[in-house]
């Protein structure tokens, strides 16, 4: 196993120099002078000339990003061009607030759709059944901005017992933070809920119809037990795969719910960056953003070996 | 995740208060993210009024528009009107808890005098600028100039704020990345997320001046011992926290969201009128068609400005108005002067004008900005009324950072140039002459457009030495038939933003610029 992770990491390197390159060219090809925006309506030529030069923007593009990448490998991601603070910095800011929202909607995710899941492919093609999945799929088409807002008018404005908008830090106390995070939590969930429900009812049905399901059934094994101790542990490659896929989704930044519900989040920081073309921070966000992808991906694949001793690295 | 998913469920079940409310917080939405606390750098509104809690300026303008000492204790000028002493207020400290020196005013004043336009106006007059001792600095100016202290104490960007030397030594292009001011508030570094919150407590060494506050000028009194600035990106959530006691202030609340607070009683809207704003639409001197001012007065004719104002501001009517002064209505240099092509659209009048100037229905590209919602809404009147009255139009959408960038190209449409672009300027910066950007001729060496008039800027220079303020209001309406005939730009009328404000505030500053000196809470 060892081995397996040191080279998935090792082929991540290559990975990671072609999102660079990529990223990198895409956001200098882009329409739009980060020197012009900085300098502001009442600059002169030279003065924008200046900025370009002090960035070093008047250089040719690949000396840019050699100088970018000769940084970046020793982990310094530049220098916001707009604020001027390290870009680490401002990644660093942002993290917390998105894993944390994404960790907390990966717990009520699984809480909510692995139990309705199991329910649905256990009494398949019952009304129970339908009424699940009628459901799954209304949590999969409502957009999850009007699910935010629902969700701030019924238990924000009216009710009062959650906060509208922003984020607690872990530091004020982790019962603080999940107060603060509760309601974009719940909000996406709910739409991540609907996907993976859908995805444990299949996983499951197919679970239920194996041999030693069937062996189990004709021993006279109660219902609870052979879907917690026989059927469930079946589902969970194929849910893992969808969770991973979400997983990663919520740390690249959702950006709807972290406007929506004042996270300040790395989707934020990530708009904000495109809108101004602060190039150090949008290739240091894409970069981290990839990286923890990767990461994502090499979790879930070694997580497959504990639910089907079949797969080995 | 069992431990997790149990505390969620106790959180859930525990039902906390929704929020805790320190009463010594002042908690503030602004219109944008606070990304950098350097005025000097950006001309951004928004930190325009975040960089008035921590920094203070050398004077400040009251209520009247008067130019008033604010951190200067005195000032004396040369009876030749070229020597200015400025002695500061005894007790001035920076946040550092370093005294504030004349050569921290010097090094101050130079950064932003490279940067900002009066600025640079200013020191192309000045002989020289020195700290004669810790406490006094001495302008020598090579020519008698009337607006050094209009200069000195302009309300809005780019402030010239004061802060240390070693941070004035920054290039003005480089925002400073550790702020330190001498103002009210001090910045409290470890909170600050740049785009979303920055934290300010009182600075206890801090002293205001006697005088009653005036707008920008008085004695600026903190009576919150912190306030917070937030970027909440969506508006609605923004109403929705004012509403519940999240926060105390939101900037600006669209017309289409004032329903919010019907039957609200702990927040409400109020009406700014002092922070109006208004949109232009640009005209390309440089390229065809509107290198003919023939087919610009078409232009004029073509336009009304309701239609823009309704699009973007619904049925609030008493928040906008028609207005075609060039210095704004309802401000000591309004005129009604040469407003007819401006105010009443005639599309006869304009197709008329097109057939005299030969108009070969050249296409009309319209840079459209997508991503504000403003600007949104009036492209998506200006193209009908342009073919309405006979023109071809070409659109190009985008980015506000791609129009930033494109407008400054001087080529042709072919080659990346444009025809006409929207903008907006705050009321602050457009009631003087010396600070309209449409009114200076300057041609190739001005702004964006490049509209030309020798006659502008000579008028520039008179206003700029006028002995009488009867003298500048007749110059300024000369300078008002001028631009229009020249069409710099087409005025698309005045708005009025409201703000929405906790019910429970009060003493709010009614200014261009907000200000949360003074603001308490009722008991």
């Amino acid at each position: 196993m060892p081995v397996y992770l040191a080279k998935r990491l090792l082929a991540a390197i290559p990975i990671l120099f072609l999102v660079a390159v990529f990223i990198f060219s895409l956001a200098h090809l882009t329409p739009g002078d980060p020197a012009v925006l900085l300098a502001g309506d009442n600059a002169t030529p030279a003065q924008v000339e200046a900025i370009r030069a002090r960035l070093r923007l008047d250089e040719p593009l690949h000396i840019q990003f050699a100088l970018w990448l000769a940084d970046a490998v020793r982990l310094d991601l530049g220098t916001s061009i707009y604020s001027n603070q390290p870009v680490t910095r401002l990644i660093g800011q942002r993290v917390e607030p998105t894993f944390v929202l994404a960790a907390v909607t990966l717990c009520l995710t699984v809480a909510i759709a692995v139990p309705l899941g199991v329910i649905a492919a256990w009494r398949a093609n019952s009304l129970l059944d339908r009424a699940i999945m009628g459901l799954a799929v209304i949590g999969f088409s409502v957009p999850v901005f009007v699910i935010g807002y629902m969700l701030i008018y019924v238990f924000a404005v009216q009710l009062r017992w959650f906060p509208v908008q922003g984020y607690k830090p872990l530091s004020d106390g982790v019962l603080t933070t999940l107060h603060s995070v509760a309601l974009p939590s719940f909000a996406l969930a709910l739409v991540f809920a609907a996907l993976i429900a859908r995805v444990t009812r299949a996983a499951m049905l197919d679970a239920l119809n194996q041999n030693h399901i069937r062996t189990a059934r004709a021993k006279g094994l109660g219902t609870v037990r052979i879907l917690i101790v026989h059927a469930l542990k079946n589902v969970g490659v194929p849910v893992i795969t969808v969770i991973g896929i979400g997983l990663a989704t919520l740390i690249g930044g959702v950006v709807v719910t972290e406007s929506v519900f004042n996270i300040p989040g790395i989707g934020r920081l990530t708009v904000d960056a495109i809108t101004r073309r602060d190039y150090p921070v949008l290739q240091g966000v894409i970069l981290f953003f990839s990286a923890t992808l990767i990461l994502v991906n090499i979790l879930v694949d070694l997580s497959y070996a504990w639910f089907d001793p079949r797969v080995k690295g | 995740m069992r431990h997790l998913a149990s505390m969620l469920a106790a959180t859930l079940l525990a039902g906390l208060p929704a929020v805790a409310i320190a009463q010594d917080t002042l908690r503030l939405r602004m219109n944008g993210d606070i990304n950098v606390l350097d005025p000097i750098a950006t001309t951004n509104f928004t930190i325009r009024n975040a960089s008035y809690l921590m920094y203070d300026t050398l004077f400040a303008m009251d209520a009247q528009y008067q130019v008033q000492p604010q951190m200067a204790d005195s000032v004396t000028i040369s009876d030749d009107g070229l020597v200015y002493v400025i002695t500061l207020r005894d007790g001035l400290t920076f946040h550092d808890g370093a005294p504030v020196t004349a050569g921290d005013v010097v090094a101050s004043l130079e950064r932003w005098g490279g940067v900002d336009g009066l600025g640079r106006v200013l020191f192309s007059k000045m002989d020289s600028i020195a700290a004669t001792d810790d406490a006094t600095l001495t302008i020598t100016m090579s020519e008698p100039w009337g607006l050094v202290l209009d200069a000195l104490g302009k309300i809005s960007s780019n402030v010239p704020v004061i802060m240390p030397a070693r941070l004035a030594a920054t290039p003005a292009s480089e925002a400073v990345a550790t702020p330190i001011g001498s103002g009210p508030y001090q910045l409290i570094q470890d909170e600050w997320v740049p785009g979303s919150i920055a934290v300010f407590e009182k600075f206890d060494d801090y002293v205001p001046r006697d005088e009653p506050v005036s707008m920008a000028a008085g004695g600026k009194v903190a009576h919150f011992d912190r306030v917070e600035l937030t970027y909440i990106p969506d508006t609605a959530t923004a109403i929705d926290a004012l509403i519940v006691g999240e926060i105390d202030w939101i900037e600006e609340v669209p017309a289409d969201m004032l329903a919010f607070f019907d039957g609200q009683d702990d927040a409400k809207p109020i009406a700014a009128r002092q922070a109006g704003n208004s949109m232009q639409l640009v005209v390309n001197h440089l390229n065809a068609p509107f290198d003919d001012p023939l087919i610009r007065q078409a232009l004029q004719h073509a336009l009304e400005q309701t239609p823009f104002l309704q699009a973007a501001y619904g049925d609030a009517t008493d928040r906008y108005l028609e207005c075609a002064a060039v210095f704004f209505c309802d401000t000591p240099y309004a005129s009604d002067a040469n407003t007819d092509r401006v105010l009443n659209r005639d599309v006869d009048a304009a197709r008329a004008l097109l057939d005299e100037a030969g108009y070969d229905g050249t296409p009309v590209m319209l840079m459209h900005v997508g991503d504000i919602a403003v600007h949104d809404a009036y492209y998506s009147v200006l193209k009908p009324m342009l073919e309405e009255a006979g023109f071809k139009v070409e659109v190009q959408a985008s980015d506000w950072a791609t129009v930033a960038t494109r407008r400054a190209s001087k080529a042709p449409v072919a080659e990346g140039g444009w025809n006409l672009f929207f903008t907006g300027w705050g009321y602050v910066d457009q009631i003087n002459p010396m600070t309209n950007v449409y009114v200076a001729g300057a041609c190739e060496d001005g702004w964006f457009g490049w509209a030309c008039s020798e006659e502008l800027q000579q008028l520039r220079e008179e206003f700029a030495a006028a002995a009488t303020e009867d003298e500048r209001v007749a110059l300024a309406e000369r300078m008002q038939v001028l631009t229009h005939d020249l069409v710099s730009y087409v005025p698309m009328g005045q708005a009025f933003p409201s703000q929405g404000i906790a019910s429970n505030l009060t003493g709010f500053i009614d200014s261009p610029v907000p200000f949360f000196w003074n603001v308490r809470r009722a008991e």
